[in-house]
């Protein structure tokens, strides 16, 4: 980590790069309407790393499907820079809590599938920008192998990969460690973390949803606490704790504790 | 029929609970119902026929004969389903049971049997399609059989109203069989695995559970499939068996097949006028009879396969296309289910009029319509099994359709699909007796009104109603049956596991 890419991304920038605004959803059960969302809105600044965070089921996936365009809000914004976000684009990534790969690829064919769509790029970029970004995520020497044959730890860092390869200004995580076990989601957590704000990382936003307080608190710039459902906002969070973070340290617990405090 | 079913659930208990908890028993009896269910009943149905109507003479003696025809097409499915339902109820129950005292019979009565029944209703839905084709193929078979009519029956109705040239009696006919079909369905069937459901132990998954096509269809995948393990039955794929349980295992399974071609040719000496003098027959005359067979053989494997090939090209897309839209799925899978069950057969006399009375096109097309519902419901149920994330993909890194069918679906579909094709080949060799040659008996004598050129099913009809019946022909029927048999056998083993295994080691979609 650089220690002038970390405090950019402490220091909160004018302009965000994602704008939640004002978003709603309804689902429509036995034609009562439910309401999932309630005009939630948030905003994640230049090299922040955000955490969406709530209740289980309250639908923080939900939201971050619809900042990823996957989902269409029934009302509101979600605005990247100045453009509304109404489908995926190239500038914004997913990488998903269980991995999501497709078990007859290798790892870099998993990597490159997600460069399918990209007809900007030629096979040989495809190619290099794939190995490449196994290589950062720790899979030099793993390119051929089946993700079958690999941990689970392996597999998420092949998710990150194959988000990495496509060169995304804004990263979108749904609980990627929460499938791994403590041990390896910790690992994992630090190397991505330092990977994400190196100062050769495209990535200028990460918005990340988690339900794990500690997880939060060590990652965090910013935590968006939602509602039981329907999902309101309850509370922002700035953790302003210096890095690296100390998780035994009495502040660090002080912060646990406040977010405690908003899901309770 | 209902009798048939009826006698299927009590058999099935008696010998499933027998297998599942008693070693040397599970032993004899699983790899038997291994075999029994590999081989294709129908081909054996000449043979019953005889032996039951030298037993028993007239028409109850031929209404037996189908009942037992019924009774054995049902009975594997459902004593594998109660099997493995008394195999798998938790030690702890037992260990209950055995700490209250309970008496054998008490055990049965209040858990083995109560365990058995969702498996019983499953297992039922699927063995009652599997028996009404054999109860519409056995009694228009039978029409064909000199004198070994069965007089009532809706198959019997179906093809005497066809040769009657009577057609709106052929499709009140059909249409009645739709109604009844559906009746059943909904009436008996669902309230009967509703009722079951209280007696499961553990909770499906979430999705088979709220599914009812991965209900109906996961079951009879996992039977087909466990036929490409007769050798390694226990573990399925994953175990790695010890070569001397390999071998063992193996030689039980040749004693008992051993057996089987034994029992047949012992079998045969009762049918009046079959195999008296097959004995006296030289070697030659043997020889040339497996010649015949062998040819015959060898056209209906190619025959099989081509129609594969074309159920595949129609049915893999019909099944991912809807399988991909939820709301299209939801209103087809009734409707697919009651046409599904609407036996092949039963199409026989409005196929031969539609092709012309084209022998090779009216086989195809029995055999088409035998294979093709296997690989539609198995690549249906492959799809809607995968995890939700798996359609993401493809907006996430914005696939076109093409891409995301070649990269993502078709794939993905694999195991389910190879799962489907075993199935499909399997019940495509049953289906070859009434699609190879269709016959009708009038007042002047059997009519012969589609036949292939060549062919197993053609053999084992031509051979069986030969007039004069000489020992030639005993011998040939014989050896058409055991080398179909052998064949079936051989190819699952040899071909079909082999593909499976690594269908499912790379293409099965597990996190």
């Amino acid at each position: 980590m650089t220690d002038a890419k970390s405090q950019a991304m402490q220091s909160a920038s004018l302009t965000p790069i994602i704008t939640v605004d004002k978003v709603s959803l309804d689902f429509t059960k036995e034609k009562e309407l439910m309401p999932v969302l309630v005009e939630v809105s948030l905003v994640a600044p230049k090299d922040q790393f955000v955490m969406i965070t709530g209740p289980s089921g309250c639908g923080k996936s939900t939201l971050l499907r619809i900042i990823a365009g996957l989902t269409p809000a029934s009302s509101g914004v979600v605005k990247f820079r100045e453009e509304p976000v109404t489908k995926p684009r190239n500038e914004i990534a997913m990488v998903f809590q269980n991995f999501v790969l497709l078990p007859w690829k290798t790892s870099l064919e998993n990597v490159m599938f997600g460069l399918l769509a990209r007809k900007d790029l030629t096979d040989q970029e495809k190619l290099a920008r794939a190995t490449q970004a196994l290589d950062d995520a720790g899979l030099r020497g793993f390119e051929t192998v089946y993700p079958g044959e690999l941990s689970g730890g392996m597999k998420q860092r092949v998710g990150v990969a194959r988000a990495l390869a496509l060169a995304p200004q804004v990263l979108l995580m749904d609980e990627p460690f929460s499938s791994l076990d403590d041990l390896t989601a910790e690992n994992l957590r630090r190397e991505i973390y330092s990977l994400l704000i190196s100062s050769s990382s495209p990535i200028q936003s990460v918005i990340m949803v988690s339900h794990n307080v500690e997880e939060i608190i060590e990652l965090a710039d910013k935590v968006v606490v939602l509602s039981a459902r329907p999902a309101r906002v309850v509370g922002e969070l700035k953790i302003d704790l210096p890095r690296p973070r100390d998780k035994k340290s009495k502040e660090f617990f002080d912060w646990v504790d406040r977010v405690y405090a908003l899901l309770a | 029929m209902i009798l048939a079913l009826g006698l299927s659930i009590m058999f099935s208990l008696f010998i499933g609970i027998l297998a599942a908890r008693n070693k040397r028993a599970e032993s004899l009896i699983i790899p038997l119902l291994d075999v029994f269910q590999s081989i294709p009943i129908l081909a054996f149905f000449p043979l019953v026929i005889g032996a039951v109507t030298a037993a028993i003479s007239g028409q109850a003696g031929i209404s037996l004969a189908v009942v037992f025809l019924i009774f054995t097409s049902m009975s594997w499915n459902i004593a594998f389903g109660v099997y493995e339902a008394v195999k798998s109820i938790p030690k702890d129950y037992i260990d209950l049971a055995e700490m209250s005292g309970s008496s054998s019979l008490q055990k049965i009565k209040s858990l083995y049997i109560p365990a058995s029944l969702s498996r019983i209703a499953y297992n039922t839905q699927t063995s009652w399609a599997v028996g009404l084709f054999y109860l519409i193929s056995s009694e228009i078979f039978s029409t064909g059989a000199v004198n070994k009519q069965v007089s009532h029956g809706i198959g019997v109705d179906i093809v005497t109203f066809y040769v009657n040239g009577d057609f709106n009696g052929y499709v009140y006919s059909i249409l009645l069989l739709l109604v009844a079909v559906a009746i059943w369905q909904v009436v008996f069937l669902r309230e009967f695995s509703l009722f079951s459901e209280r007696y499961k132990f553990l909770e499906e998954p979430r999705g088979a559970h709220q599914d009812p096509l991965l209900r109906f269809y996961g079951w009879v995948n996992d039977k087909s499939i466990s036929k490409l393990f007769l050798l390694s039955h226990v573990g399925g794929v994953n175990r790695v068996s010890s070569v001397l349980f390999r071998f063992r295992k193996g030689i039980l399974y040749a004693a008992i097949i051993a057996f089987g071609i034994f029992a047949a040719f012992e079998f045969s000496t009762f049918v009046p006028g079959l195999a008296s003098g097959i004995e006296h027959l030289s070697s030659a005359a043997i020889l040339s009879a497996e010649g015949t067979v062998l040819v015959s053989l060898g056209y209906s494997f190619v025959r099989i396969w081509s129609v594969y090939f074309l159920a595949v090209a129609v049915g893999l897309p019909i099944g991912i296309g809807v399988a991909l839209r939820t709301r299209l799925y939801e209103a087809m899978v009734p409707l697919l289910e009651v046409v599904a069950s609407i036996p092949a057969p039963a199409l026989l006399p409005f196929i031969a009029a539609a092709a012309m009375e084209q022998g090779e096109i009216v086989a195809a097309f029995i055999i088409f319509v035998g294979m093709i519902w296997y690989i539609i419901f198995n690549v249906m149920a492959g799809i809607r099994t995968l995890p939700a994330e798996i359609f993401e993909l493809k907006k996430v890194f914005q696939l076109s359709s093409w891409q995301a069918w070649r990269q993502i679906y078709i794939p993905a579909s694999t195991s389910a699909f190879v799962t489907g094709s075993i199935t499909a080949i399997g019940a495509a060799w049953n289906t070859l007796i009434v699609a190879e040659i269709f016959q009708v008996v009038t007042k002047n004598g059997v009519h012969t009104l589609t036949k292939v050129g060549n062919g197993i099913g053609l053999l084992l009809v031509q051979v069986n109603n030969a007039n004069p019946y000489t020992a030639t022909d005993a011998a040939t029927f014989i050896l058409a049956l055991v080398s179909m048999t052998v064949l079936i056998i051989g190819f699952n083993l040899l071909v079909w596991r082999r593909v499976y295994h690594r269908v499912t080691k790379r293409y099965a979609y597990n996190r």
